[in-house]
């Protein structure tokens, strides 16, 4: 249930860049949204529909942009997402190195009428 | 007169950023007082308050630690921690808020005389994966796992050991009870943050807890500041 809180503050992150902007209308909002942030896409979609009625907001797009956690495997040299089950190499079965992807919680941009 | 226009406006910036600057000027300000300031993060039942309660015994004569104790709801674990040797406590009730938020800490912590304390232990609400998105103004980050748990838990929720400065695998006592692989849990820890301290411990039988308490005294000496030469009367 932390997506209620993540898309009250993102909201209102989103209200001051629009008053920045002078937009009077907010049509899209295009997050990125890291696997391992845990977000679930529909309680984001929810909440979002809760909160914007009445702002700038109200109507506008969630686009998310998901990206994948990764792990390299040193004597692979590649990386491979894991299965859930362990961090091993699915090839040689080494324990992988967790890297920095799927960690992404971003506004990365508005589209905005003006 | 040219009509309205869309425009496309790069923002790239943290969904949480008002989070963690608000988190930013409670590290500050903690950091001026020369709190060593943790943020304790567990499951529901992994043992945070007992941990808590253990580690207030070990430093009594040594550290002076206030708690901040996050629930959704109720004050019995500040009861408990203060009658355990908290020179002080507050209870955050979060109303239902699945984790404790940098303004929340902010309001608590104008409760607290900071020039009175050594260590803050900040108890969060008991959750493994809403934590771990919000900075409170924490100095280190606690990960405490208890082995009836499972030795899954890092694959399951591998932000939080992440994202950890220190794990703490609490209830040692039932390891040989409960099918946990030690090797196994290791492994996933070192996949996810090499070099992470864990300490093994039972705050049951208190094996182990005067390790974790000297490591914890240690990062406060390292922190530095006025109060880290402050005698405990």
């Amino acid at each position: 249930m932390h997506e209620l809180s993540v898309m009250a503050y993102m909201l209102e992150r989103v209200e001051g860049h629009a008053e920045r902007l002078g937009a009077t209308k907010v049509i899209a909002i295009n997050l990125v949204v890291g696997e391992r942030s845990s977000f679930v896409d529909d309680s984001l979609l929810f909440y979002f529909e809760m909160l914007t009625p009445g702002t700038r907001a109200e109507g506008a797009l969630l686009n998310l942009r998901r990206t994948l956690m990764r792990c390299h495997c040193p004597p692979c040299d590649t990386d491979f997402h894991p299965t859930g089950a362990d961090f091993r190499c699915p090839r040689c079965d080494t324990v992988g190195q967790v890297t920095d992807d799927g960690t992404e919680l971003l506004i990365e941009s508005l589209e905005v009428v003006t | 007169m040219s009509g309205p226009t869309v425009k496309i406006v790069n923002i790239v910036e943290s969904l949480l950023i008002n989070n963690d600057l608000a988190a930013g000027r409670n590290q500050r300000r903690l950091a001026e007082a020369g709190v060593l300031t943790i943020n304790v993060m567990a499951a529901p039942g992994a043992g945070k308050t007992s941990l808590i309660v253990r580690t207030l015994e070990a430093l009594r004569d040594q550290a002076r630690v206030g708690v901040i104790e996050g629930d959704i709801a109720g004050s019995v674990d500040t009861e408990r921690v203060l009658a355990a040797g908290a020179r002080d406590a507050v209870q955050i009730n979060t109303g239902g808020n699945c984790h404790l938020e940098a303004n929340m800490v902010d309001r608590a912590l104008t409760e607290l005389d900071l020039s009175q304390l050594d260590l803050l232990l900040l108890e969060n609400v008991g959750n493994l994966v809403c934590p771990t998105h919000w900075a409170l103004g924490e100095h280190l980050k606690l990960c405490l796992v208890g082995a009836a748990e499972g030795d899954d838990k890092p694959v399951k929720y591998p932000e939080m050991f992440a994202v950890s400065d220190v794990i703490v695998l609490n209830k040692i006592d039932l390891i040989d009870h409960v099918d946990f692989n030690r090797e196994f849990f290791l492994e996933s820890v070192r996949a996810l943050n090499p070099g992470v301290p864990v300490f093994e411990v039972s705050c049951r039988t208190g094996a182990g807890i005067a390790e974790w308490a000297a490591w914890l005294l240690a990062q406060r000496a390292a922190l530095g500041g006025a109060a880290a030469t402050t005698e405990v009367a």
